[in-house]
């Protein structure tokens, strides 16, 4: 049915009104406004169209662009050809020479990473020094020289050889002289190489420079018997030592084999047999061997000829010309019954000086000759080659080139323009000398001042040979192919000299082919094969021929009066110059483990300071970190003041080493340059003065030290006896000399089973003579990050083993109990007493561990062989394990201290980074840190064990620290096993655990320091 | 329990003439239904500069790590763990206001119970982010909980006092803010009862939908007494295991077996003292005299002395034991408070926590409104410095005198706590817009039994002991809400 009704949308539709119907025409009503899109009106819309497709465009195009940057590809590339001797993940052992020891080095993928003593070194048994540990990061050092230059340019090989010969012949025409001045060479092939070079050039000479002379014992040898060298000397066939301000542990000659020798006679072995040597130590600032002596007196420089002429008098019964006594009393003393003593012990006793006066060394020569040492003690036919330097050839070098008569020099491993006393003098003589060619691998201050900069290989590249000491002959060869566009020394003076030998190897492999092998009773390439597998050929040592001293000392004695007479002039202060342990002369400034090691009597790293006596800073209202300002010798210096205890007052000691201007990043403008004190008497150098003036600057500067308490509080932490006490009860001083319940036997747990190893350790307080090469060779095992100095000040070194060291004192002599604590110390009146004892202080791997049970997440858990470890990739840096450590020695990454820019001076750099241990996993900051017993050494060695199929041996695992401690002061192994080392030496009565009350169960075992102190004190 | 007249000597709860339901309404709920005044501005401004403050230091330490705190290889916790007690501990004064105060019927919590809860959560909500920021590797921190993991057997340990506070904290977080709300929640629905358009809405969502029927009600009282009798325990346990923290430690100074009521005694102290601080300012910008009233000052004021007492009484504990015990680093520990570098702290700590808190004895000074404030900042003062000496005095020197080092906070440590106040009053402010301060059911609750104006009309009935009305009115004395002059005439 249709429907009539009519629908509509309004009333216009109703009526139709014109206005509808004309709108409704259309079949839209309203218009579209797609006309005015498409016309282009669009276009001048808010947002047009084509804006859009321009932003678009424009956005894609710009990300795209943005994303183009290359991502950092890290190459890890397999070997299309495997060399033979490479096998990923295993590492090879290649012997070398670090100064003429003999070494070996740890290399991984072709690169070396670890520097160790050769165990069949003469010198150290396979013990190394600290600066020997580091030197393998000098191979990576970002500052090397990487280039040859020509006027500070960088030049091509040919180009400089071109140059180079076209100026040596120009010089040699004019017949001006040729100058080589090197640091003392020992190497054969070296100096055959130079007497090639002199050869083609006749005017050439050669100068063996030491910044550290000994000319003066040289000297005084030439003097007293005829025969200028530098004697060697025997510290473990010595019972009684006395040592006037030599620091033969520390930096003097030859310290890692005196340190060897020396704890021989003091070590558990020697004391089980009821043998103990006895030595004092007479000298102005505390050395590292003057820590270790069982007596030690505090002598100003200008007194020290005076106490050696008293002690002549003492035991010869003669009276000098000019010889008075000693001001200090207790010295004088002191004096009387060393001497007495010495003569008790003839034959077996030692004189040492470290003095670099002729007519001081002189008379020591007299002396030893009055005590039978020589023969004994000292051995002057087998002497020691490591030091040539002659004080008097480098003076005459000086004048030479101010009167203008040098051509040309080359400087190889010598940077007078830094370490030389008148620098300026020197460096404005150097002006005149037309060629002057440096072989420096840094841009040193020397290289910098030079028109050829021939760098120099790393030891680690080179090929070489060593003679340090008489029959013993160690070779040098590279381990890496040259980081760097480095020529080797050797190799560019061969070319120079226009040699028929042009290569160095060969040149090498001649020399032994010619002369050293057969000394060795090899021959031929199985002779040098066999050669470079050991490193080393010995000969059987001359006999040492007993010498007697037969001058007059009555002119050496007056020199003598007269010097230290010139020190003094009123109540002026004296100053001492002398080495650190870290820094030595400061060739390694640019050595970051170096700076940060902390010093081993002071605790400081990357400084040098003002070292003073706690009297006379009392005395001048000074604090520690006031910057003082001394002048001595025409030179004025600006350093912090560290309260030294054992300081002699009246003294300032200054080390030298620091203040380098251009050693590189990390070594630059680090404490201040000491050498300008030096000055030159009688043919040496002189390392005292006397200070004309110091006083305040207003300045402060806080010193970075890793110990800012210096006292054990008289707890348990150190035990101590004297010799005495402990010939009566070997227990004496542990805390187990009388009869104790043990509390600690009782536990509330089961213990954990140890089903094979226990690893723990032991630690001989009497052997570790605090010098910190442990330190660095962790460092290097374990990739333990540098800080820097301002990380330091704020506690927050990284080491995972220090050395603590702990000064107690005696008021009046040793009658009395020691004084430990700090209120009873700041109560004394006299501070020259003192005694000191190092603690090698390290994880303890405590059976009952604080730090793993407090861990939230588990992140530190115990080993069933009885090691305490840390899981990083747990660990989300609560830090309660290290606060719930007794031992405070857990360590914590505040940074990424390996790619925060901030932390330049050590990895962030591509070239740094591959020192690092491929074994040992690098930490990212928040997480802790610790000694892990060096878990990668105990399961490499486990492992090869596996191999092999057989047991692992008792002493195959070695600790980093322990392998290269010269003193063998540390020993680890199994406790499981009572064969093993560390069980018979943790068997000892001496045997003490640290805290050991907290029955936390340490896993490291410290045996008791004893001293041998006099029993008839004055 | 508002049928009933209260005994003519209690203090009244409620001052004022005329307080009505809707007069309460109105009272309460006038910062949340007005534009801020000035006062709040500003101190809302300067709030949020210090909040952006702890943003910034947060976030630098975030960026270059933790070294630009203070801490070093001896000193591990300082200025961190030393906030987050702090503040643990003043988020303890709330629940035992509301919780325990509830049980024993204390009906005077009624008015200040809102704003303790609220600042307890604001309290451990800031002790949360010490956690977070004193850990090395925060992104980490999810390893601090019992997940299941791809490792199998590796779990959290239990045995560290770490974990326990991971759980102890999370609890008391929840638990507390649980109560508070469920409190919120009838007021919640009184708010969307008077608003309009968008607050309507919101405010709607808010109050769960909220009837006010009698069966609602007493859901609500049930609910309430339940999480009371929850969260009574955790009054006590959370600072307990916060103290284990160093009580199950090595550490001389730490390891201390009283530690547990020591804290709790503390927190107490120091959690009264927050709300103090916070409610005698409140109460006059908001104009609150006749809710939290003198009774309700003196009060806080007599839990402040008592539980201060107890921990001076825990100091000289502590003290003797060191002595007693013949441990030498125990005993050097405790001297060192004294005689050491940081003796100036230990005097900090003893003087404003126990001598100062003594003064509380005379009723001058607990009705003082002036000085009860200035003490009770004195006293978190002191609480702060009883932390800092707790954790960085004791770790400073402890075993081995070669590590003994200083502690000396960066800028960073400062700006990270002035900004964790600056959060805590961020928002304390922002609550006070949005929510009553004053818990209105629950004082509505008291207004006929307990009020001064109930009580007056009792008097003006005449049927009471002449004693007793004198010894009502002599106790009005110290009230600033109560005119004298209005009782001269009765």
């Amino acid at each position: 049915m249709d429907s009539n009704k009519k629908y509509w949308k309004g009333l216009e539709e109703l009526n139709r009104t014109p206005e509808f119907v004309e709108k409704n025409k259309n079949e839209f009503a309203e218009p579209i406004p797609i006309e005015d899109l498409l016309s282009g009106s669009g276009l001048s819309a808010p947002t047009p169209r084509r804006d859009f497709l321009k932003a678009l465009g424009f956005g894609v195009g710009a990300v795209t662009l943005a994303a183009c940057q290359k991502v950092p590809v890290h190459k890890s590339i397999p070997y299309l050809i495997k060399p033979e001797e490479v096998t990923p993940g295993v590492a090879n052992y290649y012997s070398s020479t670090y100064e003429g020891q003999a070494i070996l080095v740890k290399t991984r993928e072709g690169r070396p990473i670890k520097v160790e003593g050769n165990p069949n070194d003469v010198f150290a048994k396979g013990g190394l020094s600290a600066q020997g540990q580091a030197s393998v990061l000098d191979l990576y050092d970002a500052n090397r020289t990487q280039d040859p230059k020509i006027d500070g340019g960088d030049a091509a090989w040919p180009e400089v050889d071109a140059f180079v010969l076209r100026e040596l012949a120009a010089v040699a025409a004019s017949g001006k002289a040729i100058r080589i001045v090197t640091s003392t060479i020992n190497s054969p092939s070296t100096l055959a190489v130079i007497a090639e070079f002199t050869a083609k050039y006749p005017t050439t000479k050669h100068i063996n420079y030491e910044a550290i002379s000994y000319t003066g014992i040289i000297q005084a040898n030439q003097n007293s018997f005829g025969k200028a060298v530098l004697p060697h000397y025997n510290f473990d066939k010595a019972d009684v030592i006395v040592s006037f301000g030599a620091d033969f542990l520390g930096t003097w000659i030859s310290p890692e084999e005196f340190t060897r020798q020396y704890v021989s006679n003091r070590n558990s072995k020697s004391l089980a047999s009821k043998k103990m040597s006895r030595h004092i130590q007479f000298e102005t600032g505390m050395s590292m061997t003057g820590t270790n002596a069982d007596n030690r007196y505090p002598v100003k420089p200008s007194e020290e000829g005076i106490a050696l002429l008293s002690l002549y008098n003492a035991i010869a019964g003669t009276s000098l010309a000019g010889s008075k006594k000693v001001s200090n009393k207790a010295v004088d003393n002191a004096i009387t019954l060393a001497a007495t003593e010495l003569k008790a012990a003839k034959g077996k006793a030692l004189v040492v000086a470290g003095s670099n006066d002729v007519a001081t060394q002189t008379l020591v020569n007299a002396i030893n000759s009055l005590l039978g040492s020589y023969g004994n003690t000292i051995d002057l036919d087998n002497p020691s080659k490591q030091y040539a330097g002659n004080d008097q050839d480098f003076a005459a070098f000086v004048s030479e080139l101010a009167a203008g008569a040098v051509g040309a020099v080359l400087f190889l491993n010598a940077n007078p323009a830094y370490d030389y006393f008148k620098a300026k003098e020197f460096t404005d003589a150097l002006k005149k000398v037309r060629l002057k060619i440096s072989f420096s691998d840094h841009a040193d201050e020397t290289s910098l001042l030079s028109n050829v900069v021939a760098p120099n290989h790393h030891y680690l590249e080179s090929w070489g040979d060593a003679n340090a000491t008489e029959g013993y002959y160690t070779v040098v060869q590279p381990t890496i192919n040259p980081v760097y566009n480095t020529r080797q020394a050797e190799q560019s003076l061969l070319i120079w000299a226009e040699s028929t030998t042009k290569d160095y190897y060969t040149f090498v492999r001649n020399t032994w082919n010619t002369s050293l092998l057969a000394k060795g009773g090899l021959s031929g390439q199985k002779g040098w094969e066999e050669l470079l597998q050991k490193g080393m050929i010995k000969t059987a040592p001359v006999a040492a021929g007993s010498y007697t001293f037969s001058h007059d000392l009555n002119a050496v004695a007056q020199t003598i009066v007269d010097h230290g007479n010139s020190l003094v002039s009123g109540d002026n202060f004296e100053l001492q110059v002398y080495q650190s342990v870290g820094m030595g002369d400061g060739k390694r400034a640019n050595n970051p483990w170096l700076q940060e090691m902390p010093d081993p009597v002071s605790k400081v790293t990357w400084d040098n300071y003002a070292a003073m006596s706690i009297a006379d800073i009392k005395k001048l209202k000074y604090e520690e970190g006031d910057v003082i300002k001394i002048e001595a010798n025409g030179y004025t210096v600006e350093l912090p003041v560290l309260a030294q205890p054992g300081q002699a007052q009246g003294t300032i000691s200054i080390a030298v080493g620091y203040g380098r201007t251009s050693a590189g990043l990390v070594g630059n403008n680090v404490g201040k340059n000491a050498y300008p004190f030096y000055s030159y008497r009688n043919g040496t150098l002189q390392t005292t003065a006397s200070i004309s003036k110091f006083g305040k600057t207003g300045m402060i500067s806080t010193l970075a030290q890793t110990q800012t308490h210096h006292s054990y509080e008289g707890r348990s932490v150190i035990r101590e006896a004297s010799f005495t006490e402990y010939k009566k009860n070997p227990a004496a001083g542990s805390g187990k000399e009388g009869e104790h319940k043990d509390y600690n036997k009782e536990s509330l747990w089961d213990d954990h089973d140890r089903p094979v190893y226990d690893w723990v350790m032991a630690i001989d307080l009497n052997a570790c003579t605090g010098c910190g090469a442990c330190i660095v060779a962790c460092s290097a095992e374990n990739n333990i990050p540098v800080v820097g100095k301002d990380e330091v000040k704020r506690r927050r070194e990284m080491h995972w083993i220090r050395i603590d060291r702990y000064y107690s004192y005696n008021d009046h002599g040793n009658s009395e109990e020691a004084v430990t604590k700090e209120d009873a110390i700041a109560k004394l009146d006299n501070f020259d007493n003192v005694s000191v004892v190092h603690q090698p202080m390290l994880c303890q791997h405590c059976d009952h561990a604080p730090c793993e049970t407090v861990c939230p997440v588990l992140a530190t858990v115990h080993s069933s062989e009885g090691l305490n470890q840390m899981a990083y990739n747990r660990c989300v840096g609560t830090r309660y394990c290290a606060n719930n450590c007794p031992y405070k020695v857990r360590r914590f990454n505040w940074f990424n201290y390996w790619n925060d820019s901030r932390f330049d001076n050590y990895l962030n750099n591509e070239h740094t980074q591959l020192v690092l241990n491929p074994d040992v996993t690098t930490r990212f900051r928040g997480v802790m840190e610790k000694c892990s017993m060096c878990v990668q050494r105990i399961q490499a060695g486990k492992l090869q064990a596996k191999i092999e199929k057989r047991p692992l041996k008792d002493g195959e695992v070695k600790m980093a620290c322990q392998q290269t401690c010269s003193a063998n002061a540390i020993v680890f192994g199994n406790k499981n096993d009572p064969n093993s080392e560390v069980s018979k030496a943790l068997a000892s009565e001496r045997t003490y655990y640290v805290l050991e009350e907290l029955n936390v169960q340490p896993g490291i075992g410290y045996q008791v320091k004893v001293r041998n102190l006099s029993e008839t004190e004055a | 329990m508002s049928s009933h007249s209260e005994s003519i000597i209690r203090e009244p709860l409620i001052t004022g003439k005329n307080i009505t339901y809707s007069q309460i309404t109105d009272d309460v709920l006038r910062p949340v239904e007005n534009m801020p005044g000035k006062a709040w501005w500003i101190g809302f401004s300067v709030a949020s500069l210090g909040a952006m403050l702890w943003v910034v230091a947060i976030s630098y330490t975030f960026w270059f790590g933790l070294g630009e705190w203070g801490l070093n290889k001896t000193v591990g916790w300082a200025w961190d763990i030393t906030g987050f007690v702090w503040w643990v501990g003043i988020g303890h004064a709330g629940t035992l206001i509301s919780a325990v105060l509830l049980l024993f019927r204390q009906n005077w919590r009624n008015s200040i119970n809102r704003s303790a809860e609220a600042m307890t959560i604001f309290a451990v909500i800031c002790a949360a982010t010490y956690i977070a920021a004193h850990m090395g590797r925060p992104w980490m921190a999810a390893f601090c909980l019992p997940l299941p993991n791809q490792y199998g057997s590796l779990w959290v340990n239990w045995n560290s006092p770490l974990i326990w506070d991971v759980f102890a904290i999370s609890t008391y977080f929840s638990v507390s803010l649980v109560f508070w709300y469920t409190g919120l929640l009838p007021d919640i629905a009184t708010i969307r009862d008077r608003a309009t358009g968008l607050r309507r809405r919101i405010y709607s969502v808010m109050s769960f939908g909220w009837t006010g029927s009698v069966k609602t009600w007493q859901r609500f009282e049930t609910v309430s007494l339940i999480l009371a009798g929850i969260s009574t325990p955790l009054v006590l346990s959370v600072h307990t295991i916060v103290s284990m923290d160093f009580a199950t430690s090595l550490e001389p100074g730490w390891h201390t077996t009283i530690f547990p009521p020591y804290f709790v005694a503390g927190a107490i102290f120091s959690g009264f003292a927050m709300v103090q601080t916070l409610l005698l300012v409140t109460r006059k910008v908001l104009g609150l005299e006749n809710y939290i009233t003198m009774f309700h000052i003196e009060s806080m004021n007599k839990i402040i002395l008592v539980t201060g007492s107890i921990v001076g009484v825990a100091y000289i504990t502590e003290f003797f034991i060191a002595y007693y015990s013949g441990g030498e680093y125990e005993q050097y520990t405790f001297l060192n408070r004294f005689i050491g570098p940081y003796w100036w702290a230990g005097c900090m700590m003893y003087g404003c926590n126990v001598l100062m808190t003594q003064l509380m004895w005379s009723k001058k000074i607990r009705t003082n409104i002036a000085i009860s404030w200035v003490l009770s900042i004195v006293v978190n003062i002191g609480m702060w410095f009883e932390r800092f000496v707790i954790i960085v005095v004791s770790l400073h020197r402890d075993y081995i005198p070669s590590s003994w080092a200083m502690f000396y906070p960066t800028w960073v440590d400062v700006s990270v706590f002035i900004g964790s106040i600056g959060i805590f009053f961020t928002m304390f402010l922002l609550f006070l817009r949005v929510l009553p301060a004053v818990a209105m059911a629950e004082v509505k609750l008291i207004l006929k039994s307990s009020s001064d104006q109930a009580k007056r009309k009792l008097i003006a009935e005449g049927h009471l002991d002449e004693s007793h009305v004198d010894f009502y009115k002599k106790s009005l004395i110290k009230f600033d809400s109560v005119e004298q002059s209005d009782y001269e005439k009765v």
